[in-house]
């Protein structure tokens, strides 16, 4: 009997089920895609901030003191320390490993630069530009191109040759003041300590790299004539913003805690296992970015939360009006059940029962749109998807049933109050 | 009683007998004009507020003379285009000598106050009771805390620390005495200005090319990493708040519509009635759209106000300074429930004409 109503009920009011389930369906889809976008624009807008470049950087802890002026370097290479190249591998298997999303390494001296038209002193920096490497199975390529994105190259990017055969000539490129000071250009021939360099593409960063020639690493170090060196690596890794447990020393907390230090991803504890790692090296926060990316990030995150939160309460709002609307309509129904003899339990678990149908199915519906919102959404804005989470159809469901119930109780009770006899003569 | 006050006490009275009804009606409305209300009070101030956390990267323009030091009318250029928000900070360096260990150091001379104000990153531990501040490394390899002995060429001096810090950056190898000292042990006067302009992404553009037009002679760099990323953050996130803002309002709004449609629907009773009485088709349409516009209006100021309240909330909550309410939204969203309103009730009203009253009065 029970069923039959329930049916019939779906049977013959189908408009008024239908506004019901399309309430219901929108604003789950609602809930879903902010859900879905709040969830993932922490990673997104993180993704954007990598192009404040490497966030820690490593120098050989035996080095002497950078002599640097206006971008010009007067320290020779020869002077201070380095890092194996062959160890900076070992980054990739720290515990944060997979946190690091890239690394530079660079080795620069001031050199002789033959020309066509003559010759000019300028800084040789090498590094990677996108080195293919790889660690146990996992294969990726890193270097400048990825740690520095906002270095611009017009002509063409070098290639990094772990060894490039001596009657090759290789690609380089020309910072864009030095080009325009010792007219340099695309396809250029240039000489440095005997060695030929062909300059593939003409560099500009807004800073010290615009005066200099920035070659593949190895064509550095066999000019400078120092194998596996490296004095300096940028370091990209994703942290999490620091808070003041990150600032406690680790070797001064209790292992419990300290495992709990070490095993969160915060810049301090990933360049405490980049210490292990690499013997003898130094590193440190890349400050103005360290200390702020987190800061911007939890402000977008905040915001993009309290956004979603207020669009799920008048979502919420929304369907329980819905809700309401539609019971509230149905009094003359609840009045004739209950002067054949229904009692108020009765009607109001047939009334609850419907609701959760309309919003099981709401819910599913909304949820699959709402998916293809967020990721449109993903899509249009960082050109990458938003992926929404099972976890989120759960959430959703629950919810539809809890907004339903809500919005449905109050119009219910109220349908019941009135006196049978009343509502059927449409007094009430 | 005249046609307007009848008017009125229908349209009150029909709100009034059916206090559940109408209210449901009200809520709908409120809850998309607060939405838009809040969503777009926010977007609107979003720019300047999310700009506003850049601040914390330090400089993000560097003028450099290229001969020369930068004059005092320079600056003051510098200063009319940056406006009184942005900071500036002169800068000279020269190199010195330490004179135990013979080491080279970088010596900077600059307001060390503005200094620190600019470069709020920079992790700063205050244990010395001199004047300059020390870069970390040259403590760890030089001073350990103790005074600076440095000899410029002709001249020298003790350095007395007021504090050490650490900035990832090349800084770490320098450091920084009051501007008078530098000026007076070197004889340098500063030729690069560190500068940081407050703004929106495109201020700080225009304000870094009226710099480049107005000083000829100087370099005027951005720092872009600094730069290009606070354009990307802020365009993303307001594209964002946009995105999600406007499928959310489209959506409420078809919630809302449902909503109202299925209300009028439900009062093909009334309807009938009245028409059985003798109304026209236009007396009703109108009786219905000026309660469905009532209704809205209702809605829409209650929905503004809390709109403005929640947006500056979040402000408060989120950027600790409040989005303040833009009375220019008002109208609009005023008029907009109102129309959608209109377009909600009259559609389904089309439907219930072609029916003959009788019929619905039958309960067909």
């Amino acid at each position: 009997m029970f069923l039959r109503l329930l049916f019939e009920s779906f049977r013959r009011q189908k408009r008024r089920k239908s506004v019901a389930l399309l309430a219901i369906a929108l604003g789950m889809s609602i809930a879903t895609a902010m859900i879905a976008v709040g969830n993932d624009i922490g990673d997104k807008i993180n993704q954007e901030l990598r192009s404040l470049g490497a966030n820690l950087v490593i120098t050989p802890i035996e080095d002497t003191l950078d002599v640097n002026i206006g971008g010009v370097n007067l320290k020779p290479a020869s002077e201070g320390a380095a890092i194996p190249e062959q160890d900076l591998i070992k980054m990739k298997g720290i515990f944060w490993g997979h946190n690091i999303k890239g690394y530079a390494p660079f080795l620069s001296d001031e050199r002789k630069i033959q020309t066509r038209s003559g010759e000019v002193n300028a800084e040789l920096i090498g590094t990677y530009f996108a080195q293919p490497l790889h660690h146990g199975t996992e294969e990726f390529s890193t270097g400048v191109r990825s740690v520095n994105p906002w270095w611009k190259v017009e002509g063409e990017w070098p290639q990094d040759y772990g060894d490039w055969p001596a009657q090759l000539v290789p690609d380089v490129l020309a910072g864009s003041t030095l080009a325009r000071q010792a007219g340099l250009n695309i396809g250029d021939q240039i000489q440095v300590s005997g060695r030929k360099l062909r300059i593939s593409g003409i560099l500009d960063t807004g800073s010290a790299e615009d005066q200099a020639i920035v070659a593949p690493l190895h064509i550095v170090q066999a000019i400078l004539g120092q194998p596996n060196a490296v004095q300096r690596v940028s370091v990209s890794a994703l942290t999490k913003p620091e808070d003041a447990f990150a600032r406690k020393d680790p070797d001064k907390l209790s292992p419990s805690v300290r495992e709990r230090w070490y095993c969160s991803p915060y810049a301090n504890s990933i360049a405490y296992q980049l210490r292990q790692a690499l013997p003898n090296v130094r590193v440190e926060q890349v400050r103005p970015v360290e200390q702020n990316q987190g800061k911007v990030l939890s402000r977008v995150t905040g915001l993009m939360l309290l956004l979603s939160l207020a669009a799920l309460l008048a979502a919420a709002l929304a369907v329980s009006a819905a809700m309401a609307a539609t019971i509230l309509e149905r009094r003359q129904e609840v009045g004739l059940m209950k002067s054949l003899g229904a009692g108020n339990s009765a009607v109001a678990s047939l009334f609850l029962t419907e609701a959760a149908f309309l919003a099981i199915a709401g819910g599913l519906i909304g949820f699959l749109a709402g998916a293809v919102l967020a990721h449109r959404i993903g899509q249009s804005i960082f050109g990458s998807a938003i992926v929404v989470h099972p976890v989120v159809l759960a959430v959703v469901l629950f919810g539809a049933v809890l907004v339903t119930f809500l919005g449905s109780a109050g119009a219910v009770r109220k349908a019941m109050q009135f006196d049978p006899a009343v509502v059927l003569r449409g007094d009430a | 009683m005249k046609r307007g006050q009848l008017l009125l006490r229908v349209l009150l009275k029909a709100a009034w007998v059916r206090k559940d009804r109408a209210f449901t009606a009200v809520v709908s409305v409120a809850v998309v004009a607060t939405i838009a209300t809040a969503a777009l009070t926010i977007y609107s101030d979003l720019e300047g507020k999310l700009s506003r956390e850049f601040r914390g990267f330090g400089a993000n323009v560097v003028v450099t003379k290229n001969s020369g030091a930068l004059a005092p009318g320079e600056l003051a250029e510098v200063r009319k285009i940056v406006g009184s928000n942005g900071e500036i900070v002169p800068v000279g360096y020269a190199i010195a000598t330490e004179t135990t260990s013979q080491a080279r150091i970088v010596v900077g001379g600059a307001d060390i106050d503005k200094l620190r104000e600019l470069n709020v990153s920079w992790s700063v531990s205050n244990t010395g009771h001199g004047s300059a501040l020390v870069g970390a490394r040259v403590d760890e390899a030089i001073t350990h805390g103790s005074d600076l002995q440095l000899s410029f060429g002709k001249t020298s001096a003790t350095i007395k620390p007021a504090g050490f810090f650490h900035s990832g950056s090349d800084d770490d190898s320098r450091v920084y005495i009051p501007l008078e000292d530098f000026v007076r042990l070197t004889g340098i006067q500063p030729n690069t200005a560190l500068v940081r302009i407050e703004g929106k992404p495109r201020q700080i553009q225009d304000a870094v090319s009226q710099l480049g037009a107005a000083l000829p002679g100087v370099e005027v760099k951005p720092v872009r990493q600094i730069t290009q990323a606070q354009t990307a953050v802020v365009g993303k996130t307001r594209s964002v708040v946009l995105a999600s803002s406007a499928a959310v309002v489209v959506l409420i709004m078809l919630c809302m519509v449902a909503t109202f449609t299925g209300s009028v629907l439900e009062r093909r009773k009334d309807f009938a009635v009245m028409k059985a009485l003798g109304a026209s088709n236009r007396t009703v349409n109108f009786l219905f759209a000026s309660e469905a516009a009532l209704l809205a209006l209702a809605g829409a100021a209650a929905g503004y106000l809390l709109g403005c309240v929640i947006a500056f909330w979040i402000g408060k909550a989120n950027f600790d300074a409040a989005i303040l309410p833009q009375p220019m939204l008002l109208l609009p969203v005023l008029l907009g429930s109102v129309a959608l309103a209109l377009i909600a009730s009259t559609a389904p009203l089309r439907l219930l004409q072609q029916i003959q009253p009788a019929g619905i009065l039958r309960g067909e």
